[in-house]
């Protein structure tokens, strides 16, 4: 039986892969076992406003993806309320939210969104 | 460390650097598509792990037959794989954080997804980079590579590897998808049989380098089967790549079949013009 030839950096090189291409796999098996076929779940947290250009108001959202699933042209809706009354109301397109993932995007608002509560949700999405 | 005897570390360094240009030259087109990141973190995990086997074993069909070292053992092609795939990996994540693909804003699914997906690719190239851009004066093609003239059965995995090389460019666009559902039927069978034509035109027609040497057909019948056989595994070839794609999704069965013609052509040509070139 002759050993393959190889020099110290060759086999360096291949263990280093060997780790990487077997890690790779371990985790993807790993998923694919336990994850369970769950569509897009969308959870959407609106950061703290800032003051924006002419006398507008800047809230960051963080759009998280808690799904197995990934979510395509995601449509979220962001409303200002004070008591039942709505006072303005912002939109946001995500092309892509992937599974376990996260996307940030803007929106921004004429009134100071400190006034009211932030209700933010995602309307639709496509499951690609 | 030095009974051990192999190649120098100038030679072996020399070697991944050849590797390194030729994954980049067949793959950045598709690192530079939109549609391969965003396979990456669309498919499901199972459908990630198959993606990984096919691509091993696609590794192991280019360096058992494509390469220029047929005196080769599997277990060295085996460890040559390994090291493209991890090479392959590597060099995707870099170039996807350079281009801003991944970073802080990606979380590890998202990312490892997209890095893997690419890494296949580039790997692949890898593989074909060592072996076409070899200096020459390793091995002189006229002595050792006319008594290994590959069989039939190498002779398919590799009109398969070179299908696929040539496929994977174009298969995860849009395009395939809207030519195929644009397009009428009998302008499709008109791609076909441009494809079947083309095959026979390369494989035994026009002289093609090397044609002689890999695809002999003794008589028209010969010629006739090789052709067919030809297409048939560019229409496997892309047919599987079309489906890790996901562009057979909730799509009807004229339209699976309408996409593999589609792809079917430039697979064809990959599969007799790529074979012979990755045997030159």
């Amino acid at each position: 039986m002759n050993k393959p030839h190889k020099n110290a950096l060759e086999w360096s090189v291949f263990f280093v892969s060997a780790i990487i291409v077997l890690a790779t796999i371990g985790s993807l098996a790993w998923s694919a076992i336990s994850d369970v076929d769950s569509p897009p779940d969308l959870s959407i947290v609106a950061g703290k406003a800032l003051p924006g250009q002419q006398g507008t108001h800047r809230v960051p959202l963080l759009v998280r993806n808690l799904g197995n699933t990934t979510a395509q042209s995601v449509q979220v809706e962001v409303i200002l309320r004070r008591g039942a009354e709505e006072v303005e109301r912002g939109e946001l397109t995500l092309s892509f939210v992937p599974r376990h993932s996260e996307r940030e995007g803007w929106v921004t608002f004429r009134n100071d969104p400190r006034c009211c509560e932030i209700q933010a949700r995602a309307v639709s999405y496509e499951s690609p | 460390m030095a009974a051990r005897s192999g190649p120098e570390i100038g030679e072996s360094l020399r070697e991944y650097g050849r590797g390194l240009a030729g994954g980049l030259i067949f793959s950045l087109p598709l690192l530079y598509t939109m549609e391969v990141w965003w396979a990456g973190f669309i498919a499901h995990p199972a459908r990630l792990l198959l993606y990984v086997v096919v691509i091993f074993l696609l590794l192991l069909g280019y360096n058992r037959y494509a390469g220029m070292r047929h005196d080769a053992t599997w277990l060295e092609v085996a460890i040559d794989s390994v090291e493209e795939l991890g090479l392959g990996i590597v060099t995707s994540a870099l170039t996807l954080y350079a281009i801003g693909r991944i970073g802080r804003h990606t979380t590890l699914d998202e990312a490892m997804g997209t890095i893997l997906v690419e890494g296949g690719l580039v790997a692949i190239g890898f593989s074909v980079g060592t072996a076409q851009l070899g200096a020459g004066g390793q091995e002189d093609e006229g002595m050792g590579g006319r008594q290994q003239r590959v069989r039939f059965a190498g002779q398919l995995v590799i009109t398969f590897c070179g299908a696929v090389l040539f496929a994977a460019n174009v298969a995860p666009t849009e395009e395939i998808l809207v030519i195929a559902v644009e397009t009428a039927p009998e302008r499709l069978l008109l791609l076909a049989a441009a494809s079947l034509a083309l095959s026979a035109l390369i494989l035994y027609f026009s002289d093609f380098a090397r044609a002689d040497r890999f695809a002999q057909a003794e008589s028209k019948r010969q010629a006739l089967a090789g052709t067919v056989i030809t297409y048939a595994i560019a229409l496997v070839a892309s047919a599987g790549i079309l489906w890790f794609f996901g562009r057979f999704d909730g799509q009807s069965a004229a339209v699976m079949i309408a996409e593999t013609v589609v792809l079917g052509f430039p697979a064809s040509l990959g599969g007799s013009a790529g074979r012979l070139l990755l045997q030159s």
